[in-house]
């Protein structure tokens, strides 16, 4: 008999802790993510990592491309869209005109295109022109003439018709890379198109004649990433340090948009997941995963920004 | 024990009634089935024609998008089937009229095994490992793809040069098997002989021989390759649909044939194959139609390049693969929305067609071969 009252006040104070624990984390709940691909990895590991720090918080993400994030938040059925562009006008203005506000728009981490070549290639940077020449008809950042065999750069070890590897028409990079690389202009026909960036550096990395673009974290040792050259001539690698100064031409973004009316504090679960997001921990698995971690100015006017605590400093 | 006669009358009713209700349930499902693919067929109309109509979709866009990706598909489609007809066709024709019946007990179910492949795997294989192989040995690849189907041949132009007791040896049920020998010792030939042939013909180096005797570029990911997977995709359903036209033959006809003093030859030229021809086309046309349709072969081994180019050394893209690419990303509503759903309505719409031609021309095949006093 006493045994069972025992067992029945244990169990008593086991929901006791439980309430308690779940009262200390503040938070429980979950929390809806839909977008980019680009940052589904990122996105897990910050996940797995809040609900390790609150384990009453669990995100649940949808990785199907940054053009899904702005119509989920606009309709309502996620509070966070990751996306690795900037939302496009014509996106803003719908959720402008359901919600009544902007959606707030939050830094989370850099990346950065690279022009990647096989491992023994022999060139080893590029300028602009050359590169618009290589890779678009259009040649709007002022080439004089197509580029379309190495002979043609004056590259004694390597001859033959240059193969052209990019990303598909709807994907962010290939977007950014028209815009930024070919001054807005059309690629070439001739352009392989992969669904995604590591399919892109395996094609790279089996063909000495081939030439493509990935995002940073993608690059692996079959391939090269080439240096650009800026118009005063200045050369620029792709290594962390100058994409995070915005040095590297090719840098991006990548962001996190939330849907929150102006005014409100943040609610318990996403105040957690930016806390830890915009966090010297959560920048960590960003250098983790091959992307650029925010400088740490960034950090701080974010958080102030989105009535976060101060960083910790020690 | 059982027999019905004996059995209880509420029994039989209960027994009725079940058949009943299993017959009812069998044709919802169809009539289900029916419905369903009807659907798919409203929805694509109902998304399109409205963008098109309302101008949505500028004609000289839809031009431009859509003439490479139909071009792109029906290249694949061409070179697959270049590949896999032959194969097929003979393969089939073999083991329906001249293999011996216990090897063709076994071969069979390894063909059908083939055909349950999936198209990811082959593509993977095909992109991944095919591709950059035929790129470093393109002399080894191109000499393989002679000699191979030629050295077939020339087995058979052998064989009946051959004295009457080895003949008896090597019969021709079973050459399933012994070709195999044969056509390795050739592919190890191939390999031996290639490299010094490049040498001697080209330079050292077919590639940049093409690139500048003939202008031909060679790009890793091309038609052939694709064609080659593809074809090895396809095969296995067209071989099996053109082995049930030909094994349906009534054997009357033949035996009479063969009666009245034709040879094997003659029989399966004059008699066999006029009365299967509508079975045969019905077996190319539904290769055609997986060729056309077949999506994740295409998009892994072809480089999705929007070329409209005639040669097999380049690549291409093809309307399903670009759905299956671009579909993801496209925000719903947008002109590349509704652009990929037009291809899409073009993509179902030929299959459809293809696919129905086929199942009307095997039916009127059956009944043919029913009338003529064959197995139903």
């Amino acid at each position: 008999m006493s045994g069972s009252r025992h067992l029945a006040w244990l169990l008593l104070a086991g929901l006791l802790a439980l309430l308690a624990t779940g009262v200390r984390a503040e938070a429980v709940g979950t929390l809806g993510a839909m977008g980019s691909d680009t940052l589904a990895g990122l996105m897990l590991r910050w996940g797995e990592e809040l609900t390790e720090r609150h384990p009453g918080i669990r995100l649940q993400l949808q990785a199907s491309g940054s053009a899904s994030a702005p119509p989920a938040l606009t309709a309502g059925t996620v509070r966070l869209g990751p996306m690795s562009r900037p939302m496009r006008k014509a996106e803003r203005a719908a959720f402008v005109a359901r919600h009544g506000y902007p959606p707030v728009e939050i830094e989370v981490a850099r990346d950065a295109l690279t022009v990647v070549v096989h491992r023994h290639h022999p060139l080893e940077a590029l300028d602009r022109e050359t590169l618009d020449a290589i890779f678009s008809r259009t040649r709007r950042c002022g080439a004089q003439q197509a580029i379309t065999r190495w002979e043609q750069l004056g590259l004694d070890e390597l001859t033959g018709r240059i193969e052209l590897h990019g990303r598909n028409l709807t994907s962010g990079t290939y977007g950014l890379f028209r815009q930024r690389a070919l001054c807005g202009g059309e690629y070439r026909h001739t352009l392989n198109e992969h669904p995604g960036s590591a399919a892109v550096v395996a094609a790279v990395g089996e063909t000495r004649s081939a030439i493509g673009y990935a995002g940073l974290n993608h690059l692996t040792a079959s391939v090269k990433a080439l240096a650009l050259v800026d118009a005063e001539g200045g050369l620029h690698r792709p290594d962390p340090e100058a994409v995070r100064r915005g040095d590297y031409p090719l840098s991006r973004s990548l962001y996190l948009y939330l849907n929150l009316p102006p005014g409100e504090p943040l609610p318990g679960p996403e105040r957690a997941f930016l806390d830890l997001v915009l966090s010297p921990a959560g920048q960590a698995s960003v250098t983790a995963l091959g992307f650029v971690a925010l400088p740490e100015a960034t950090l701080v006017s974010q958080r102030r920004r989105l009535g976060l605590a101060p960083l910790p400093h020690d | 024990m059982n027999l019905p006669s004996e059995a209880p009358p509420s029994r039989t009713r209960w027994r009725h009634r079940r058949d009943r209700l299993a017959t009812g349930l069998i044709a919802a499902g169809g009539i289900g089935v029916i419905l369903a693919v009807l659907a798919i067929g409203v929805f694509l109309v109902v998304e399109v024609v409205p963008a098109l109509a309302g101008g949505g979709l500028a004609v000289e866009r839809l031009h431009a998008t859509l003439t490479p990706l139909a071009w792109g598909t029906l290249k694949a489609a061409f070179w697959a089937l270049l590949f896999a007809l032959p194969l097929a066709l003979g393969a089939a024709m073999h083991s329906a009229l001249f293999m011996s019946p216990r090897l063709r007990t076994r071969l069979k179910p390894a063909l059908e095994l083939m055909e349950a492949l999936p198209g990811v795997v082959i593509g993977f294989v095909a992109g991944l490992v095919l591709a950059p192989w035929v790129e470093r040995h393109l002399a080894v690849a191109a000499l393989l793809l002679v000699t191979l189907p030629l050295g077939a041949l020339l087995a058979g132009a052998l064989w009946r040069w051959l004295p009457v007791a080895l003949r008896r040896c090597l019969p021709l049920a079973w050459a399933g098997l012994w070709l195999v020998p044969w056509l390795v010792l050739l592919g190890w030939g191939a390999v031996a002989l290639a490299p010094p042939l490049e040498g001697l013909l080209f330079g050292g180096d077919l590639r940049a021989w093409l690139d500048a005797e003939l202008g031909l570029h060679y790009a890793a990911r091309n038609a052939l390759i694709v064609g080659l997977a593809m074809g090895f995709a396809v095969l296995p359903s067209v071989y099996a649909l053109a082995e049930e036209a030909l094994a349906g033959v009534p054997s009357g006809l033949t035996e009479g044939a063969q009666a009245l003093g034709a040879t094997r030859w003659q029989a399966l030229w004059r008699v066999v194959l006029p009365a299967a021809a509508p079975g045969l086309l019905a077996a190319v046309m539904i290769g055609a139609g997986r060729a056309v349709g077949e999506t994740l072969i295409v998009l892994l081994a072809s480089g999705n390049t929007a070329l409209m180019s005639l040669s097999p050394l380049e690549g291409m893209r093809s309307l399903a693969a670009s759905i299956a690419i671009e579909l993801p990303e496209a925000a719903p509503g947008s002109p590349d929305y509704h652009l990929l759903l037009l291809a899409a309505l073009a993509l179902f719409a030929f299959t459809f067609l293809v696919n129905t031609l086929a199942e009307l021309v095997r039916t009127r095949l059956r009944h043919r071969y029913h009338r003529l006093g064959g197995a139903p």
